[in-house]
């Protein structure tokens, strides 16, 4: 279920918020009504989310180009060693993404206009300016990821990443975005291989088993560089915005809450089950190969799902996973940007009555694209990237953390005193790993 | 022209250019005075907090955390009425009147005496820094939602007011630098508070209690705009503001994913009040774009006889005629006089937009003409339906007819509505501006993360 980015999501939320049936089917509104009549509100609206929750495409939003190569090279780097991490970083992305839903269904705001607010005006730039350069990271890293996926193809990056750029620019400011957006969604469909790869391929479940609820650490600078970028991949800042402003959205109130936090806890937990299954996949075709270096050896781990074809298989998913949050990212970005400066008035007007919002969209994809163009290894350039997420997720979690403790934000869901402790224990550590990592940087400067 | 030498007095059209000159500088002098004691005369919120509050004798007492004010109906300056100090580690309330002076940076107490309150919202007052600085306000002038980069206060009639609010970029970044940046008031885009209304979003005791009269001249979809862009809390303030009729007109004009988030996290009696209020067709619209549980929901709380009409036509489908037509329908016999089928009509006053025409029905009540109101309007008072009536045939579609097909109709007969038929009998109406809706695709409107549906 890779292909549950965050579009992909709401591409199938589209197909359920317009319905069109035909008089007298089975999808019949007034039939269907009278069918399930019976059931509760609270199932009915539960099974709605199992659907499209917000929840649930946010934090699959982690599994995009960034996610599927960081996984891949822990599977390649550590083999089953990395499991017991995961498990932990499931924790984590579990409190943040509950935090986050909460304070949208709560307050009925977007986690920028929030911060706006609540903070004063320099901690909302910082928070501001780390929001943007770990999008703009994301952005990289989505064009990084097409660039891959075309050099699996043959075609130089040269030539395939400004052409993604200037078309996915393109499509979303003449408006026929929404239809190429359904063809990448279906690209990224092929990413569905990887846990049936996990289950066909030579996966030793033993270990996995051991792997996973056995904790362990390896005390080493590479292992510290791979968990900053783990954490960075699945806690991205970008997904608790995404989640806040998905339950805003939609307009979920306190009242349907207590469902919405299934959704959101469910889906936290389904992502990073897909996440571990990447891992395994990879282990079990490249385990101790070492970090991964290209695209060609990660598709090696969709070889015994579809044999000589693995290469094109995921390179179609890259590329339309690459694609969809690469226009996605840098639209949601300038979103939360104009939200806290207070124009939000010209996000929701046409393009061009809407300078800020424009500019900032454009900057993103241009820097994008320039930077994945920078001549080196793309698929270390995927990985930095989401070293750079893992660095500003713990600055973003504080703010969460802050905001979700305020009885006068929350009222009666403020977070409880156990619930503090957990939480404040999760962002804490994610952020001690990111110091860590920073310390190990430093040190290594003066050649310690 | 203005960094040019003076010309010799001699030379043609020297003195216009001159004068033009003198005039423009004149001008910019008196411009730049303004300006001056306009920022002389004003006190920006964000440069006075954090700064320390001194008594008479120059002693320091503590600093400011926060100005309070109170929403009055008499002024639409809102007058201050304390002050939030930190007097060592906890806040006190000191009231106006023992304030001498608040200026650029510095407060000054009037006497040395201090009488130290704790502070207590009282009925009607807001902290200006926590409630309404940085929050999201109404520019009811401009038709706009901004949010309040900084707040200036001025003495206005014997009192210090809440006078305008600072919008502009450059009051964010001057609050970003240095505290000694910050006093300086930079009134280049600046709102005068008249033209405001705020909300009561984060103090609870300050509902809006009564809206801005210029809210009840906006038109259906300037307020339909300023609901999309507001915040949860404060569009629901803003829609219990207003007329319930005013409320459903602007509610027709919203995209239509935005209504149903609003309609969903509204009380289910409110929403179904303003969904009965709505035109029918634009009603179904909108309880189509629902859940199944919600729009039962909505229904059960609306009056019988509304919800019997409002499912019968839910159970057409969306992109069919019996979906989109209007079941407002003004009918007339052919035996009736023009005099009372125009005291008819003027019943349906509140639903003109969706009446071009009259539907004359015989005995059975099946359709035999369809009447238009400029034919109606230029009879004869006692003249008889039956007189105006034409040989032509009315022009009617099935309910089941496509938006196509509705509109191939609209073009062959250059009528401006068509008549829904079913075995004779009229249904519905659907006028050219439902189909122009239909036929139309989705514009531009960028709105995260709508986007990525």
């Amino acid at each position: 279920m890779t292909s549950e980015g965050a579009p992909a999501g709401a591409g199938l939320r589209s197909g359920h918020r317009r319905p069109r049936w035909p008089p007298g089917s089975a999808g019949d509104p007034q039939l269907l009504g009278s069918r399930v009549g019976s059931l509760s509100r609270g199932r009915r609206f539960l099974a709605y989310l199992a659907v499209a929750g917000p929840g649930l495409i946010a934090a699959n939003a982690g599994n995009d180009a960034g996610g599927i190569v960081t996984y891949a090279s822990a599977g390649s780097q550590y083999g089953y060693r990395t499991l017991f991490f995961m498990v932990l970083v499931t924790v984590g992305l579990v409190v943040a993404q509950e935090m986050s839903v909460r304070l949208g269904a709560f307050t009925g705001k977007g986690l920028a206009s929030l911060i706006r607010e609540q903070f004063s005006i320099r901690l909302t730039s910082l928070a501001m300016v780390c929001l943007l350069a770990s999008n703009i990271g994301l952005v990289v890293s989505e064009f990084a990821g097409i660039g891959a996926a075309f050099g699996l193809f043959g075609v130089s990056r040269y030539l395939s990443v400004p052409v993604a750029a200037v078309a996915i620019w393109a499509l979303v400011l003449f408006g026929s975005y929404r239809y190429a957006e359904r063809v990448f969604l279906l690209l990224s469909v092929a990413f569905l291989a990887y846990p049936v790869a996990a289950v066909l391929g030579h996966t030793d479940w033993g270990m996995v088993g051991l792997d996973t609820a056995y904790p362990h650490f390896v005390a080493s600078q590479p292992f510290v560089f791979l968990g900053v970028a783990l954490i960075g991949t699945t806690i991205s800042p970008y997904m608790q915005l995404y989640g806040a402003a998905g339950v805003v959205d939609r307009g979920i109130g306190p009242e349907e809450y207590r469902y919405e936090r299934i959704d959101a806890v469910g889906g936290a937990i389904f992502a990073d089950v897909v996440s571990m299954l990447i891992i395994v996949a990879t282990a079990a075709a490249i385990g101790g190969s070492g970090p991964l270096a290209s695209a060609h050896q990660a598709a090696q781990a969709l070889r015994s799902v579809a044999g000589g074809g693995a290469e094109v298989l995921f390179g179609l998913g890259l590329l339309g996973a690459s694609a969809l949050a690469g226009a996605v990212v840098p639209l949601s970005t300038s979103y939360a940007v104009s939200e806290a400066l207070g124009v939000e008035r010209s996000v929701s007007r046409r393009f061009k009555e809407a300078p800020v919002f424009l500019g900032l969209f454009t900057a993103q994809v241009a820097l994008g694209a320039i930077v994945a163009l920078v001549p080196g290894n793309l698929i270390r350039l995927l990985i930095n990237t989401q070293v750079i997420q893992g660095l500003l997720t713990p600055i973003i979690l504080i703010f969460i953390l802050i905001l979700a403790n305020r009885p006068e934000v929350l009222g009666p869901a403020v977070n409880g005193p156990v619930f503090r402790k957990v939480a404040a224990l999760a962002v804490g550590s994610v952020a001690c790993l990111a110091a860590a990592y920073l310390a190990f940087t430093v040190l290594g400067w003066f050649g310690v | 022209m203005a960094r040019r030498p003076p010309t010799p007095a001699h030379s043609p059209g020297a003195r216009p250019l001159r004068s033009r000159l003198t005039q423009r500088s004149e001008e910019r002098t008196q411009r730049l005075t303004t300006t001056r004691a306009v920022r002389e005369a004003i006190v920006s919120l964000a440069g006075i907090l954090g700064r320390p509050v001194r008594n008479q004798a120059g002693g320091e007492v503590g600093h400011l955390v926060d100005v309070v004010a109170r929403w009055t109906d008499e002024n639409p300056y809102p007058p201050v009425t304390g002050l939030v100090v930190r007097v060592g580690p906890r806040p006190a309330f000191i009231d106006i009147d023992m304030v001498g002076r608040l200026a650029h940076a510095e407060v000054e107490l009037r006497s040395a005496r201090l009488d130290l309150r704790d502070f207590s919202r009282r009925s009607g007052e807001v902290l200006l820094a926590r409630d309404v600085l940085d929050h999201q306000l109404i520019d009811v002038d401009g038709v706009q939602v901004i949010r309040a980069a900084d707040l200036y206060l001025a003495p206005v009639a014997g009192r210090i007011r809440l006078v305008g609010v600072d919008v502009s970029v450059q009051s964010l970044l001057r609050r970003l630098g240095p505290a000694r940046w910050r006093p300086r008031p930079t009134p280049d885009r600046v709102i005068d508070w008249a033209a405001i209304q705020p909300f009561g979003d984060s103090a609870p005791t300050v509902r809006l209690r009564t809206s801005h009269e210029g809210l009840h001249r906006l038109r259906p979809g300037e307020l339909a705009d300023l609901l999309e862009d507001l915040g949860r809390p404060a569009r629901q303030e803003l829609l219990a503001a207003l007329a319930p009729e005013a409320a459903a007109d602007a509610l027709e004009e919203m995209d239509p994913d935005e209504l149903g988030a609003l309609l969903r996290e509204a009380e289910p009696d409110r929403a179904a009040a303003l969904v009965a209020s709505m035109e029918p067709d634009e009603a179904v619209d909108a309880l189509r774009d629902l859940g199944r549980d919600d729009r039962a929901q909505l229904l059960a709380c609306m009056p019988a006889n509304r919800a019997r009409e409002l499912s019968g036509l839910l159970g057409y489908p969306g992109d069919e005629a019996a979906g989109f037509m209007t079941t407002i329908l003004a009918t007339a016999h052919p035996d009736e006089t023009v005099a009372v089928v125009r005291a008819r009509l003027a019943e349906l006053d509140e639903h003109r937009s969706d009446v071009d025409a009259v539907a004359v029905v015989d005995e059975a009540g099946c359709l035999i003409g369809d009447l238009r109101l400029f034919d109606l309007l230029v009879a004869a008072p006692d003249e008889a339906v039956a007189g105006l009536l034409s040989d032509e045939q009315p022009v009617t579609v099935g309910p089941q007819s496509s938006v196509d097909e509705v509109a191939a109709q609209l073009m062959e007969s250059r009528r401006s509505s068509v008549l829904v038929v079913a075995d004779g009998r009229p249904l519905g109406r659907i006028l050219a501006d439902d189909v122009i809706d239909a036929l139309t695709p989705d514009r531009g409107r960028l709105h995260f993360p709508r986007l990525l549906q």
